[in-house]
């Protein structure tokens, strides 16, 4: 492996975040392997993203303008693959981006590791570190036995920072090919606002919310005070509190943010696995008993109906002061 | 139509797991092997749509385990499923995501399904990559996060979550579709579906017997392990009683002002 690619994800031009840390990061590996970094962007708003993607640090931005939903992008990213030669695919830990890096790997018939939170480079040979059994241990793979290997990054990991490249645009012909999947619509039930995996601080709410009011009122006014998302455990979701794309833990999303505020979560086995690698993590709990005092950095026990709106005043306070 | 449902086996989701200092490896001993919570949904998607299309169509169960599994894809059984089919052969043990798609593959090829139906993940891998590899392998469509699956003229059409609400998305017959847990409620397994699962087949099959060329299990490995070291331990932190809100939210600020969040 020689050269990095980044798949680029994007809604109608618009970038994910996720996909600009994989841009950001594509170029330090590279540098590493003394090879180039590129882009791949497809579908619908592809030369738009190209545009934003001007302002990092890549070689070529590779363009398909055609829209086939997965299929495209798998295809765009095989032929920026086979014409770069031997690689290094990232792709961003997301729906898209697992589905995107999963089927190149099975057709090109290379590695592909999951989650990755860090890279190590030697002689050619690329190693991702990847938490494994909700952080419990730290695995490192060595991507071998093929010309390409496909890694997906962990959001929220790697820093994304605009410093322009070269950044020649490149057009990929459009295939020609029919698309096997069939979009008939697609329909937005709630605002797009940051998800729980990208977002640097998430304020998360368990049973102890009682209902579905404070995760629209009082959780979402703490979470929007950091500029941050609103999570949730299993508990919450199942009430039918907070949707599932909220959800924290085994059976919801393993995310690693800067801040994570549990409020209302007793921190069983199957949550923390979810978000045991968060950078730092605070607690609000009636309990100072609860299971999640044995792995938060503060626990504070008391009432969060009286803590969390008094907190979210003092946050926006210290955030006017710097501002 | 032939419905084929892939299932994997799992430490326990509920064990606290520990990794033994000196092999580092997962201490097994005490922590119950599981049916893969998300992959009950897998079928309980595939049971529904048996019925519902009342037709004469089969569910089987497919599953690349050793053979000590064969207890847990009972379980698949007794909920419903009509037969099952293990891969259990030394020859696939340690697989890497790569390898097991390829072997899981080969395995479903062999059974020739209209569907295939997966679980979005396991609980102990966590990578989301497999419906979409199995699709790739097999050639046939792969339509993931599926929250709605119906078929109908030969097509599967489903509701894909995305972040923001979901899609509408079909392809023609067979594919590959992974569920998510918001499709179904899975059902329990009646004691009627236990005593009955007993019955059922369970078809095991060797590495030779789907015709398997290539080498994968820990040697054919393309993502090898090379490092397993655990964390240091997290300091467990303060715990604060808060007479008081105000006393309870400046503690938490003063908190983050320590670690330059604020
Ligand atoms: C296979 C499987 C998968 C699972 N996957 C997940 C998963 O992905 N994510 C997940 O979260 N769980 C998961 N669970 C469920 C998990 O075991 C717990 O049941 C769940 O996390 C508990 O949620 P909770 O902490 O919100 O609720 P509880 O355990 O009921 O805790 C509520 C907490 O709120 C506190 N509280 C109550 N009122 C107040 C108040 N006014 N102010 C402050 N604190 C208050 C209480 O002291 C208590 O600690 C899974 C379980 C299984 C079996």
């Amino acid at each position: 492996m020689k050269n990095v690619i980044a798949y680029i994800e994007h809604k109608h031009g618009t970038i994910r975040r996720s996909s600009l840390e994989a841009a950001t990061q594509a170029r330090a590996i590279a540098d590493q392997l003394g090879g180039k970094a590129h882009a791949v962007v497809a579908g619908d708003g592809a030369q738009q993203a190209a545009e934003t993607l001007k302002k990092y640090p890549l070689d070529q931005i590779h363009v398909m303008e055609e829209e086939r939903f997965i299929d495209g992008a798998v295809d765009a990213v095989e032929a920026v693959a086979k014409s770069s030669g031997p690689s290094l695919v990232l792709v961003g830990n997301t729906m898209i981006g697992r589905d995107v890096g999963s089927r190149f790997a099975a057709r090109v018939d290379c590695g592909i590791n999951a989650d990755v939170v860090d890279f190590k480079t030697e002689g050619g040979e690329v190693s991702c570190v990847m938490p494994k059994l909700g952080g419990l241990v730290i695995t490192t793979c060595k991507l071998t036995g093929s010309d390409y290997g496909v890694a997906a990054i962990r959001p929220n990991v790697f820093a994304a920072k605009e410093t322009p490249g070269a950044g020649e645009i490149v057009q990929i012909p459009s295939s020609g090919k029919a698309s096997t999947v069939t979009v008939e619509d697609e329909v937005e039930e709630a605002a797009a606002e940051l998800g729980v995996e990208e977002a640097s601080v998430v304020v998360s709410g368990g049973r102890g919310m009682g209902g579905p009011e404070p995760f629209t009122t009082i959780l979402k006014d703490l979470a929007d005070a950091f500029g941050g998302a609103v999570g949730a455990s299993r508990a919450a979701v199942d009430a039918g509190w907070v949707s599932h794309g909220h959800q924290v833990g085994q059976t919801g999303k393993t995310i690693s943010p800067q801040l994570y505020i549990a409020v209302g979560i007793s921190g069983a086995i199957q949550h923390k696995v979810g978000m045991r690698t968060s950078e730092t993590i605070v607690a609000i709990n009636k309990d100072a008993g609860a299971p999640i005092a044995e792995f938060a950095d503060l626990l504070v026990a008391g009432d969060a109906f009286a803590i969390v709106p008094e907190l979210t005043k003092l946050v926006r306070d210290a955030k006017a002061v710097h501002a | 139509m032939k419905i084929l449902v892939t299932v994997k086996l799992v430490p326990d989701t509920n064990a606290d797991k520990r990794i033994d200092p000196a092999t580092k490896r997962l201490v097994r001993t005490g922590v119950e092997t599981v049916l893969n919570p998300f992959d009950e949904y897998a079928i309980e998607a595939a049971l529904q749509l048996k019925e519902k299309l009342n037709d004469g169509s089969t569910v089987t169960i497919v599953s690349m385990t050793p053979a000590s599994g064969k207890e847990i894809v009972r379980k698949a059984l007794a909920m419903g499923a009509d037969d099952a089919v293990m891969l259990s052969d030394d020859a696939v043990a340690g697989s890497d995501l790569w390898g097991t798609a390829v072997a899981l593959a080969a395995t479903i090829k062999a059974q020739s399904p209209d569907l295939v139906v997966t679980g979005t993940q396991s609980t102990d891998a966590i990578s989301g990559d497999l419906p979409g590899m199995l699709a790739e392998k097999l050639g046939i469509p792969g339509l993931t996060y599926a929250r709605k699956l119906e078929v109908d003229g030969g097509r599967v059409r489903v509701q894909r979550e995305t972040e923001t609400g979901y899609m509408t998305v079909s392809a023609p017959l067979p594919a590959v579709v992974s569920v998510t847990k918001s499709a179904n409620e899975p059902r329990y397994p009646s004691l009627k579906g236990i005593m009955g699962a007993k019955k059922k087949e369970i078809k095991q099959l060797a590495a030779a017997d789907i015709g398997l060329t290539v080498a994968v299990g820990t040697d054919g490995a393309k993502a090898q392990l090379t490092d397993l070291a655990t964390p240091p331990a997290r300091a467990k932190g303060h715990v604060i009683q808060a007479p008081d809100a105000a006393e309870g939210a400046k503690a938490i600020v003063q908190f983050l002002k320590d670690r330059k969040f604020l």
